[in-house]
């Protein structure tokens, strides 16, 4: 049963040099009770996908094609109102920058109590719930610091904090941007953490999106890549790690310093950048920082191929393999 | 090469938006009648002409003659030229002596900005109509008092709006950058500040025009601005007022193109401040 | 042989905001350490790396080296010459030798200005007035990899990667013999990180250009480090040659940060030592050992006593009274 399901989604930016293509044709599930992976760097897509998840895309945004169902909803046919009541509810956000993630001038406690405005409990016991949620993620003597402001607490504090309010509604999907990028590593270990304690407790989905290959290794269960608005490979987590196909997340985890374990003065990278998605390259996206370029690369836009079970990438290099 | 494009994408912006484009258009015409004054205008503004006094419109006077026969058109055109005479001088006065105190309060010390805030505030508390009368009893009332009047109340705006860009500029990594490369404070605040504080300095002044235009315009109502012969249209409107059972219009040759002015700069005003922050938002990537 | 860079005890406090009466100059506000004491040197040609997480001072005491903090105790010298409590007159001949990459690659950079009046600002700042500029930026725009048709372009039309580069080459513009760069890989994406640290290797051995890296990515400091400080609460809790403390850390400290990097295998197996709570603020500092309250082999000496300095070599130094 999958809690969220993207079929084909396709989505545009207009620009004033022409339509920017940022999302295409890009499909994947997110299973009941799983925690999914995206990886991908700059200009890969990942921001226009959650926008498109939640709604929140820019004004010059416009859906080509596809379909994203969360349960059993078509989120792209979905009003804005309807939407507001499945924000919140059966998906919670929690964003990168613990920063700017509250609001300065309410406590935490009011603000913990303010998002259950939808449940009729007393204030008491949304309060209660409040300090719940709260020692669940570890904050020291939650009953006293509920009344506290946001600038009174760290970094690290203000996103366990941005994860009790993410999930104190339950919700069925939880989606994380990046909300490990800006904490030093070993607050960012803690976090992680907590994140697999809570999923396990609550039974939520959840979405991580990061561009930290560790992260992700160690807390999802599928993985997904994207390089330039299309998924290049997916596939379980160990299928990925253990088992790249795709020449791009080849290069990339080639390219992490924390795989390098001997000490070498010639970091490899990834040559280039990456194609402007306003006039597209013909062929594979990929070709022009790609190693392993063949002839058919150029012209001819890779298929998706199945190479085990849930493992798929998209490479005309697997084509030659099946045969 | 910079500014040529810089003034292409405001010019683009502006067409695209038609109250912009109806404000840059009567922008140009103030300032081209302004400047063309001396041949628009069928007669001398101050000639008097007796014979003439309190006529209706027609063909020679185009809107009539005011009770000493002076041309009402006459007098209209050559009014935008003397709020022109006004603005201008107040706006450069009031922002060049801003920007300096602003930004020295911005980047400076901590005390020499308490004390040049203290400055601002002390200006701003006086009202500027008593003001007016001050140092109107004291001078005499002229076009120069005016504009002296007009700088010194309008000096906190700018001061202010300057300082606070500065602040917020003042901890930005590129100004550390340019500490750490030895730049004396003279050539970071010149190369580095002015350039970044300019958008939204350039979006007051001209929202800022036609206010300074109706000050001029009220003073000299009161009889506090500028002398007679010399038409503006506070003077016009002064006329127009005891006037009005003979005429109508005074009022309106003195109305009329206040009200224009200020429609025409607030347009222009408001889609500069619709180019100016999408552009910074576009450039911070 | 002078070391191109030693720094002795160096000190940096700020001043905690103060009352109006104290901005005037009446009355003296409280002060906190950012840089409470940290001695290190660097040879000619080498590469010396500053790790510590956010809060530990580090990035204050990058800017203490390039100039622009005062350091009120201690000393600083750059081949002998003392560069603490020089007036800024004096120091601008030094601004020719020690030059600084900042960590956000587009903050760093005047938003206004094109990218030729951005790298040779220096020449600008510094008066040289017979240099030909155009020349100049064509330069030093081919020593970062980047095309010359890049002069001409703004801030905002550059990609992470080529805006950092652009960084680099306006630290290059007067042949700098010491580099400190903040953070050089933040914000950049994985596949480009390599290619921005090869460029700094690449300029060491080309121009003999000695390094002070500032970083919290340890994964990024054991490849193109000599030797590193770890720093906590501004001090180094320990000190030496980067492959003698990957191999052997003796500090908890060390310890855990090298052990919560997350391993890209999700069946990587790892002996975390987690440490407990949150970091302490500099502003209540911990008694005894200032690690104490988060290490997870705390004893009661540590809550009690500060540790010594110990120096197992000649070139390690650490302090912990129970080490690893």
């Amino acid at each position: 049963m999958s809690v969220l399901s993207v079929k084909d989604l396709s989505i545009s930016y207009q620009t004033d040099s022409g339509p920017l293509q940022a999302l295409r044709g890009v499909s994947f599930d997110i299973d009941d009770n799983n925690i999914v992976g995206i990886v991908g760097e700059s200009g890969c897509g990942k921001s226009t996908l959650i926008g498109s998840i939640i709604k929140l895309l820019d004004n010059n945004a416009i859906v080509e094609k596809g379909e994203i169902f969360f349960q059993d909803k078509n989120i792209i046919s979905l009003s804005d109102d309807d939407m507001k009541d499945i924000l919140g509810v059966d998906i919670s956000v929690i964003f990168q920058d613990p920063m700017q993630a509250h609001n300065p001038v309410l406590t935490i406690g009011q603000q913990m109590i303010d998002i259950q405005y939808r449940d009729k409990k007393s204030k008491k016991q949304k309060q209660n719930h409040a300090i719940e949620m709260l020692q669940l993620v570890g904050m020291p003597d939650p009953e006293s610091r509920i009344y506290q402001y946001p600038h009174e607490f760290s970094g690290g504090m203000r996103q366990r904090i941005a994860i009790a309010m993410a999930l104190m509604v339950k919700p069925a999907l939880l989606i994380a941007d990046e909300p490990t990028t800006a904490l030093d590593a070993t607050l960012e270990v803690q976090i992680i953490q907590k994140l697999k304690e809570l999923q396990k407790n609550i039974h939520c989905s959840i979405l991580f999106v990061s561009h930290h290959l560790g992260v992700i290794a160690e807390l999802c269960d599928e993985v997904i890549v994207m390089y330039a608005g299309e998924i290049v490979e997916s596939g379980s987590v160990r299928d990925i790690f253990h088992r790249p196909k795709h020449p791009y997340t080849q290069a990339l985890f080639a390219c992490d310093p924390g795989r390098i374990l001997e000490k070498s003065k010639e970091l490899p990278t990834i040559e280039g950048e990456i194609p402007n998605l306003i006039n597209l390259p013909k062929g594979c996206i990929f070709k022009d920082r790609c190693s392993q370029r063949i002839d058919r690369c150029d012209d001819e836009i890779p298929s998706t191929h199945q190479i085990k079970n849930t493992h798929m990438a998209k490479c005309h290099l697997l084509a030659r393999e099946q045969k | 090469m910079k500014k040529n494009s810089e003034l292409q994408i405001i010019f683009k912006h502006l067409m695209r938006d038609p109250l912009g484009m109806i404000g840059f258009f009567i922008v140009m015409i103030i300032f081209l009648s302004a400047i063309f004054a001396d041949w628009l205008v069928p007669y001398d503004p101050i000639q008097l002409n007796i014979k003439d006094r309190l006529q209706g419109p027609s063909w020679s006077h185009l809107l009539g003659a005011d009770q000493l026969g002076r041309d009402t058109f006459s007098r209209m055109i050559m009014g935008g030229r003397v709020a022109l005479q006004v603005a201008l001088p107040t706006i450069f006065g009031a922002v060049s002596i801003g920007l300096i105190l602003g930004m020295i309060a911005g980047f400076g010390p901590r005390w020499l900005d308490n004390i040049i805030i203290l400055f601002f505030d002390t200006l701003r508390s006086f009202p500027t109509v008593m003001f007016a009368l001050a140092v109107v009893a004291l001078v005499g009332p002229s076009l120069s008092t005016v504009v002296f009047i007009i700088i010194a109340t309008s000096i906190p705006t700018y001061g202010r709006v300057v300082r606070t860009q500065t602040l917020s500029i003042k901890s930005s990594e590129f100004i550390l950058a340019e500490k750490s490369m030895g730049a004396s404070t003279v050539r970071i605040l010149r190369v580095h500040v002015l350039p970044n504080i300019l958008g939204p300095i350039a979006v007051l002044v001209a929202m800022d025009i036609p206010t300074i235009i109706g000050l001029e315009a009220g003073l000299s109502f009161l009889g506090m601005g500028v002398r007679p012969p010399t038409p503006s249209w506070g003077v016009l409107l002064n006329d127009g007022y005891s006037l009005i059972r003979n005429t109508p219009w005074l009022i309106i040759a003195g109305g009329i193109p206040l009200i224009l002015t200020t429609l025409g700069f607030t347009f222009l005003g408001e889609s500069l401040r619709d180019v100016i922050d999408p552009k910074l938002r576009g450039k911070k990537r | 042989m002078t070391p191109l860079l030693k720094v002795e005890n160096v000190v940096v406090r700020f001043p905690l905001q103060g009352s109006f009466i104290q901005s005037l100059g009446f009355g003296s506000a409280s002060l906190i350490e950012a840089v409470a004491g940290v001695s290190f040197t660097l040879k000619e040609g080498q590469t010396y790396a500053i790790v510590g997480e956010s809060g530990s001072g580090k990035t204050t005491l990058a800017r203490a080296i390039a100039g622009l903090h005062h350091a009120d105790e201690g000393s600083i010298q750059y081949k002998g010459n003392e560069l603490c409590q020089l007036p800024e007159k004096g120091f601008k001949k030094y601004r020719k030798d020690i030059s600084m990459i900042f960590q956000d690659p587009f903050g760093c950079l005047s938003p206004r200005l094109s990218i030729k009046s951005i790298i040779t600002e220096p020449f600008q700042i510094q008066k040289m007035k017979d240099k030909d500029l155009d020349a100049e930026a064509k330069r030093l725009l081919s020593m970062v990899g980047l095309p010359a048709d890049f002069a001409t372009r703004y801030p905002y039309q550059l990609s992470g990667g080529q805006a950092r580069r652009v960084g680099v080459a306006r630290a290059l513009s007067l042949n700098p013999k010491l580099i400190i760069a903040d953070e050089p890989t933040a914000g950049l994406d994985v596949s480009i990180q390599g290619e921005l640290l090869n460029l700094l290797v690449k300029l060491q051995n080309d121009i003999g250009l000695s390094f002070v890296v500032i970083s919290h990515n340890l994964n990024i400091v054991k490849h193109i480090s000599d030797k590193m400080g770890i720093m906590y609460l501004g001090r180094f809790v320990e000190e030496g040659l980067t492959d003698e403390i990957f191999k052997h850390p003796k500090h908890p400290y060390t310890f855990s940060l090298l052990s919560a990097s997350p391993e890209p295998d999700p069946d990587a197996k790892i002996d975390r030592v987690e440490l407990l709570g949150d970091p302490p603020s500099i502003m209540h500092r911990p008694k005894g050992c200032e690690f104490h309250t988060r290490c997870p082999f705390v004893k009661e000496k540590c809550k009690i006593e500060i540790p010594k300095i110990v120096y197992p070599e000649q070139s390690q130094a650490y302090s912990c009274h129970y080490s690893l």
